[in-house]
């Protein structure tokens, strides 16, 4: 009896300690002690980017002796949920890289960027990234990496279907997908599932003189450009002209199939050569477009900026090491050697140069100028495009594309 | 001073006496908690506390970085209610769950059975069995995704082959029949434990009672309705109500295959919630769709004991 006392006792004792144990391994880990040690939370792009993160920080160490990065990488499907346990628990890391941060300007968790790296590297940023990196008037964020976006066509297919050019206007890309689809394959793919509906509709939108505000910065989403818009992409849907159920279909699905030779045309980005058409191993040939407009205007193209941000901590302690470490990263050919690796367009007046060396880049690199981006300044940009991923493709199946706006414009204007 | 003394010890003499048996008395109602109390401690710190933090959140405002902002009362509840979405997809939940557990159920009655009957390769066929319950569901849902797929699906290759269809079909991507393959794969994983309950239940009833049954001249269905299924009860109580919880807030096979789309149209409670929380950037919404979920599940196991418990009084 004595013994199974002693037993339970025992037990009892151990689930108390493990519990309360582990409860301060975790809260204690995240304080760096003395300023130098920081921890860096990467996205992962690709299997080449811990290898990069690994090589840099040991770079970085060896030339900096007393200071120390913690590398964690997080998959893009984990971020969100991850970042928002950090913020909530408080133990949010000292450098991240994510695709937002207005929200934490506006919530006071982050440093002006101004704060963080070297003025050289500052001016180094191009213009047209550090008005998308500001808050209200502040730049907050660090460009990282950057994409555009280009229409992208089999060139074997259009031939076969006797296409001459790649398609400029909307009407363009309707007969082009008439002719694809006579010579037995998909016309047009269209990616309006939850990966990245918000992309794929405002390529289209931004060419028909839509966006997500009006002039004065409010939302205006169920504008009658953007309606117009849907309209036509559901025109396309229903002739049969796109890969069935666009509304499920996510952007990996499609190029997957334009990889393969199944379809006519898609909109890519830079990373779609290396990550799709490369590792399909079918030699297509294909070319690169601007992105069609309504009725054959100056094409925009779609720009996207992932970015750095730097959280606020132990009153400041940690600036200095964050700051030896990011001037270190945004040496030219530290970034340079990022961007080749994961394919993806510079941020820096440095970089831009050492990237254009490559045709297929170059491209893309060209077109950056005439780029528009989300609204990610505004805060409530991450539940509007969130209400879009989850809604957006339901308007070119059996949804009616003002009433399927007229709600996302309802959700942009409660989130702010 | 000194002859006080004594008098103080001979008054508090019998304290001494009467002490030690109050402390015993104590000590032994006391005695108990040793036993309990890890048990109540892992109680109060796994299973209330998450509970009282959920009911907390779902009554704050949180930016959408995570932030704190302070007290809403019941705003997130009434945005909740708000959202023309809800009601079908509670919907769509109590119909997923009485679906896929009533098939479950079923089935296993069947599976048990065999389990339980003497052939050549039984054992085999109960490591078999087992198979999907060792795997992960995550795997599981993802194979039947891609087995799924319009393009290069197992499923429509074997139909077209067939000559059932004349085109692949995109399951996945419309609602009605996505919902059914996902019940299909819900049932499938949760078969391999329901159905070992069922045969656990099926070795404890005595052979005596067939023996009497089969004396008495009773059928095969006779004995199964009137002795087997009745002695079941206690198995096929517990089995029902682990799958309701399990099936009620059962993630992975649904956001792995269908996201709850396109739009909300396969969505179940929790896959919502989580839509609240990481696409609507909603972190106390999604609290009190948690709550509500909470409440749900209680209630349908309290609804469900009760009529079983009711059935039991009746006999």
């Amino acid at each position: 009896m004595k013994r199974h006392l002693m037993g339970a006792i025992a037990a009892g004792l151990t689930v108390a300690l493990s519990v309360s144990g582990c409860g301060k391994g975790s809260s204690s880990k995240g304080d760096g002690s003395d300023g130098k040690t920081i921890k860096f939370v990467a996205a992962i792009y690709s299997d080449n980017t811990e290898p990069y993160w690994q090589a840099l920080i040991k770079d970085f160490e060896a030339k900096n002796a007393g200071y120390k990065v913690q590398l964690e990488m997080v998959d893009w499907a984990q971020m969100d949920a991850k970042v928002k346990t950090y913020v909530q628990t408080k133990q949010v890391p000292d450098l991240l890289n994510y695709n937002a941060f207005s929200d934490f300007a506006r919530d006071g968790l982050i440093y002006k960027a101004s704060e963080v790296v070297s003025p050289q590297v500052l001016s180094d940023f191009s213009p047209t990234f550090v008005d998308q990196a500001k808050y209200s008037g502040e730049q907050y964020a660090l460009p990282f990496i950057s994409s555009a976006r280009l229409l992208f066509y089999n060139k074997a297919l259009f031939k076969k279907a006797g296409i001459a050019d790649p398609p400029k206007t909307w009407a363009d890309v309707k007969t082009d997908a008439e002719k694809v689809k006579k010579s037995g394959q998909i016309g047009y793919g269209l990616p309006l599932g939850p990966e990245e509906a918000q992309a794929e509709f405002y390529s289209w939108a931004m060419n028909n003189g839509g966006d997500w505000v009006d002039g004065s910065g409010k939302w205006a989403i169920n504008q009658p450009a953007n309606i117009e818009t849907l309209a036509f992409l559901k025109d396309l849907n229903k002739s049969g002209l796109t890969q069935p159920n666009p509304e499920t279909t996510d952007r990996k699905t499609v190029f997957n199939q334009f990889a393969q030779g199944k379809i006519g045309m898609s909109i890519g980005g830079p990373f779609t050569k290396a990550s799709f058409i490369d590792p399909a191993k079918k030699n297509i040939d294909f070319g690169v477009a601007p992105l069609p407009t309504k009725a054959g205007g100056d094409p925009s193209t779609l720009g996207v900026m992932d970015v750095l941000a730097s959280f606020k901590k132990d009153g400041g302690k940690n600036k200095e090491a964050v700051t030896k470490f990011l001037d270190f990263f945004y040496q030219k050919d530290n970034t340079a050697k990022f961007l080749t690796k994961e394919g993806f367009l510079p941020v820096t007046k440095s970089a831009n140069d050492l990237l254009s060396a490559d045709p297929y880049m170059k491209q893309f690199v060209d077109a950056l100028p005439t780029s528009k981006f989300a609204p990610t300044g505004n805060p409530a940009w991450t539940a509007v495009a969130g209400a879009v991923k989850q809604s957006l493709g339901t308007s070119v199946a059996d949804g009616d594309p003002k009433k399927v706006l007229d709600e996302i414009q309802k959700t942009a204007e409660k989130s702010g | 001073m000194h002859d006080v003394k004594p008098g103080v010890r001979d008054l508090g003499a019998p304290a001494p006496r009467s002490r030690p048996s109050a402390a015993r008395r104590a000590g032994r109602a006391l005695a108990p908690l040793l036993w309990l109390g890890p048990a109540l401690v892992l109680i109060a710190v796994v299973v209330l506390w998450p509970v009282v933090e959920m009911v907390r959140t779902s009554l704050l405002k949180i930016s959408s970085s995570g932030v704190t902002l302070g007290s809403t009362g019941s705003r997130n509840y009434l945005d909740l209610f708000d959202e023309t979405d809800l009601i079908p997809v509670v919907l769509r939940t109590l119909l997923w769950v009485a679906g896929v557990v009533a098939i479950t159920m079923v089935l296993s009655l069947a599976l048990g059975q065999l389990l339980n009957a003497r052939f050549p390769g039984r054992r085999l066929v109960r490591w078999t069995v087992i198979v999907p319950w060792a795997a992960s569901v995550l795997m599981t849902a993802l194979v039947w995704k891609w087995m799924l797929d319009n393009y290069s699906g197992l499923v429509n290759r074997l139909l077209l082959d067939l000559h059932v269809i004349d085109h692949p079909v995109n399951w996945l991507a419309h609602p009605d029949q996505a919902m059914l393959w996902m019940m299909w794969v819900a049932v499938f994983v949760s078969l391999p434990f329901t159905s070992f309950v069922i045969l656990a239940g099926l070795q404890t009833i005595p052979g005596e009672v067939y023996e009497a049954a089969r004396v008495d001249g009773a059928g095969t269905l006779r004995t199964y309705f009137g002795i087997t299924l009745p002695l079941l009860r206690p198995s096929v109580l517990i089995a029902s109500i682990v799958n309701v919880i399990n099936v009620f807030n059962s993630f992975p096979i649904i956001w792995t295959m269908t996201q709850g789309g396109p739009g909300h149209a396969t969505d179940t409670t929790t896959t919502f919630m989580y839509k609240i929380a990481f696409f609507d950037q909603n972190v106390g919404e999604s609290a009190a769709m948690a709550v509500v979920n909470f409440v749900l599940i209680l209630v349908m196991v309290l609804l469900y004991l009760r009529a079983s418990r009711w059935r039991e009084e009746i006999r």
